[in-house]
C-alpha cells in the first residue's frame, strides 16, 4: 500500500487543548451571555450586522435556485391566468381612478381648511419600494427580511406597507438587508381607529401555528365594534401615518364573566405572501416635535404693552 | 488505531471537502422555503457527522460559530442555535469513540437523542423568552435528521472510500 493513503499523523497525547467539558462550559456561557445581551440590553446589533454582512453572499447564493424556480414557473403560467390577472388589475385601476382624481382637489381643500382652522399641516409621506427576500425561518416569531438596509437609508422603526395595508415595522437594520416584524407577531402593537365608529384602540399581534391575526385588547364588552369593521392606523403613535388600513374585524366573543370582549381581526396586508413592499419613513421625525413657538407679541389680543 | 474488524480502511479526510460540505449544508438550511418547523437541520447533521468522524478538525468552537450564523440568518435570538449546536457537538464528541463500532442504522438510532436534546434546548429557551409555540410538527425535525444519518454517512464518506491506487480500470 502506498504511503499517504492512511492518516498517519499520530494522535496528540498531551497537547489536546482544553477538554470538551471546559469548551462546553465556555461556549455555553458565551451563548447565554449573548442571549441576555440580545434580549435584555439589546446591545448585540454590531455583532448581528457583522455576521449578516459576512453571510450575505451565502444567502444570495441560497436564494438563486428558488428565484429561478419562481421565474420559470412564472414563464410557464397559462396565458388565461395572465389575462385574468390583467383584467383584475384593470378593474381595480378603474375603480381607483375616480378616487385618485379627487385626491388632488381634496388635498387642496383639506390644506385650506386646516390653515383656516389653524391646525398643523399633515406631514408628507415619503418612502421607498423594497422586495421581500425571505420569510425568517424562525418559527417562534413572525418576521420577513427585505432587500433594503442601512446603505439604502432604511430607518429603524419605519412602517412597512404592502399594496393592501400595513405589513409591519422595521425592527432591525443591517447594512444590506433589514428585518420587518409583521403585524401578526406577538411583540407588535399598532394604534388603530375603527373607521365606522371612530373609536381608537390598539391591535396586538396574535400568531398561530398556521397564519395568524390580530386582536383588539382592552375593549369593553359593550364597546361599539361589529364584524367587518375596517381598522386603520390612527396616527396617534407618531410612527404610522394615519389612515392606512390595518385589519378587518373578524370574530367577536362577548362573555358574561369578563368585562372585556375578545375581538379577533384579520390583517389586510398579505402577511404570508407579500413580495413588493413600501418602507415609509416614520412620521415622528417631523411630526412629534413641538410646533414652532408662536410669535411672542400677538397683535390684537389686548395684552399689556 | 483500533478499528472494528471487517471495515474498509479509509483515506484521510480532505479539509477542503469538510469545509465544502459544511458550507453546502449551510446553503441547504438557508434555502428560502418559508417557516417550516419540521424541516431537518442539515447543518446540525453535518456538524455532528464531522464531530464523530473527525473530532480533531471539527469541534465545539466551529459548531458555535456556525450556530451564530444561523441565528443571524433566521433573525432568531442571538445565541440560541449557538447553544444548541454547542451541546450537540459536545455530546457528539462524548460518544464518537463508541458510535463508530456500531452499524449505520444503529448509529442513527443512537444519534436521535442528541438531535432531540438540541431542539429541546432551542424550544425551552424560546418559550422562556416569550416566543410563540411553533406546533407539534417540530417533533418531526429530530426524526428527520436521524433518518438522514445513513444518507450523510454514505455521501460524506464516499471520497475517503476511494481506492488508494487508482488505475485506468479503477479511475476513482
Amino acid at each position: 500500500m502506498p504511503l499517504g493513503t492512511l492518516d498517519r499523523t499520530p494522535p496528540p497525547f498531551f497537547k489536546q487543548g482544553p477538554s470538551a467539558l471546559s469548551k462546553l462550559m465556555f461556549f455555553s456561557a458565551l451563548a447565554l451571555f449573548l442571549m441576555v445581551a440580545d434580549l435584555r440590553f439589546r446591545i448585540t446589533q454590531p455583532i448581528r450586522a457583522a455576521v449578516a454582512t459576512a453571510l450575505y453572499p451565502v444567502q444570495w447564493l441560497a436564494m438563486q435556485p428558488v428565484r429561478a424556480v419562481q421565474h420559470g414557473g412564472g414563464y410557464f403560467t397559462a396565458l388565461s391566468q395572465a389575462r385574468a390577472s390583467e383584467e383584475g388589475a384593470r378593474q381595480k385601476l378603474a375603480s381607483q381612478s375616480l378616487r385618485a382624481s379627487q385626491v388632488e382637489q381634496l388635498a387642496q381643500e383639506n390644506s385650506r381648511l386646516r390653515k383656516l382652522l389653524g391646525l398643523r399641516e399633515q406631514a408628507a409621506i415619503t418612502g421607498m419600494a423594497a422586495q421581500v427576500l425571505y420569510d425568517a425561518p424562525d418559527p417562534y416569531t413572525r418576521k420577513v427580511i427585505i432587500d433594503k438596509g442601512m446603505f439604502q437609508g432604511v430607518e429603524l422603526g419605519s412602517p412597512v406597507l404592502d399594496e393592501s395595508g400595513v405589513l409591519g415595522q422595521v425592527t432591525r437594520v443591517h447594512p444590506l438587508v433589514s428585518e420587518v416584524t409583521l403585524v401578526i407577531d406577538r411583540e407588535l402593537a399598532i394604534p388603530v381607529l375603527n373607521t365606522r365608529s371612530g373609536e381608537r384602540s390598539v391591535a396586538f399581534g396574535e400568531p398561530s401555528a398556521y397564519g395568524g391575526g390580530l386582536e383588539l385588547r382592552f375593549m369593553g364588552s359593550n364597546s361599539d365594534v361589529q364584524q367587518g369593521d375596517l381598522l386603520t392606523t390612527s396616527g396617534v403613535d407618531g410612527v404610522y401615518p394615519p389612515g392606512l388600513p390595518v385589519a378587518r374585524v373578524g370574530r367577536i366573543e362577548r362573555r358574561a364573566e369578563s368585562a372585556f370582549a375578545r375581538i379577533y381581526c384579520t390583517p389586510q396586508a398579505q402577511v404570508n405572501a407579500a413580495v413588493h413592499v413600501m418602507v415609509v419613513n416614520p412620521v415622528s421625525t417631523g411630526a412629534l416635535q413641538a410646533p414652532p413657538a408662536a410669535p411672542a407679541a400677538v397683535p390684537g389680543k389686548g395684552g399689556r404693552k | 488505531m483500533i478499528m472494528p474488524s471487517g471495515q474498509q480502511l479509509l483515506l484521510p479526510a480532505n479539509p477542503f471537502f469538510i469545509w465544502t460540505s459544511l458550507i453546502a449544508a449551510l446553503l441547504l438550511d438557508m434555502l428560502p422555503l418559508g417557516r417550516v418547523p419540521w424541516m431537518p437541520d442539515f447543518l446540525a447533521l453535518v456538524l455532528v457527522f464531522w464531530n464523530v468522524h473527525q473530532p480533531q478538525r471539527v469541534g465545539i468552537g466551529l459548531a458555535f460559530m456556525f450556530g451564530l450564523g444561523m441565528d443571524v440568518h433566521q433573525s432568531a435570538l442571538l445565541g440560541q442555535h449557538a447553544l444548541a449546536y454547542t451541546a450537540l457537538s459536545f455530546f457528539a464528541t462524548m460518544i464518537h469513540r463508541r458510535l463508530l463500532w456500531f452499524t449505520v442504522p444503529s448509529q442513527a438510532l443512537q444519534i436521535l437523542p442528541l438531535f432531540a436534546v438540541a431542539h429541546g434546548v432551542e424550544i425551552i429557551i424560546r418559550m422562556i423568552s416569550g416566543g410563540v409555540f411553533p406546533g407539534w410538527m417540530l417533533l418531526l425535525a429530530p426524526l428527520g435528521e436521524s433518518l438522514l444519518w445513513p444518507v450523510v454517512s454514505v455521501m460524506l464518506l464516499a471520497p475517503q472510500r476511494r481506492a488508494p491506487n487508482p488505475d485506468e480500470n479503477r479511475p476513482l
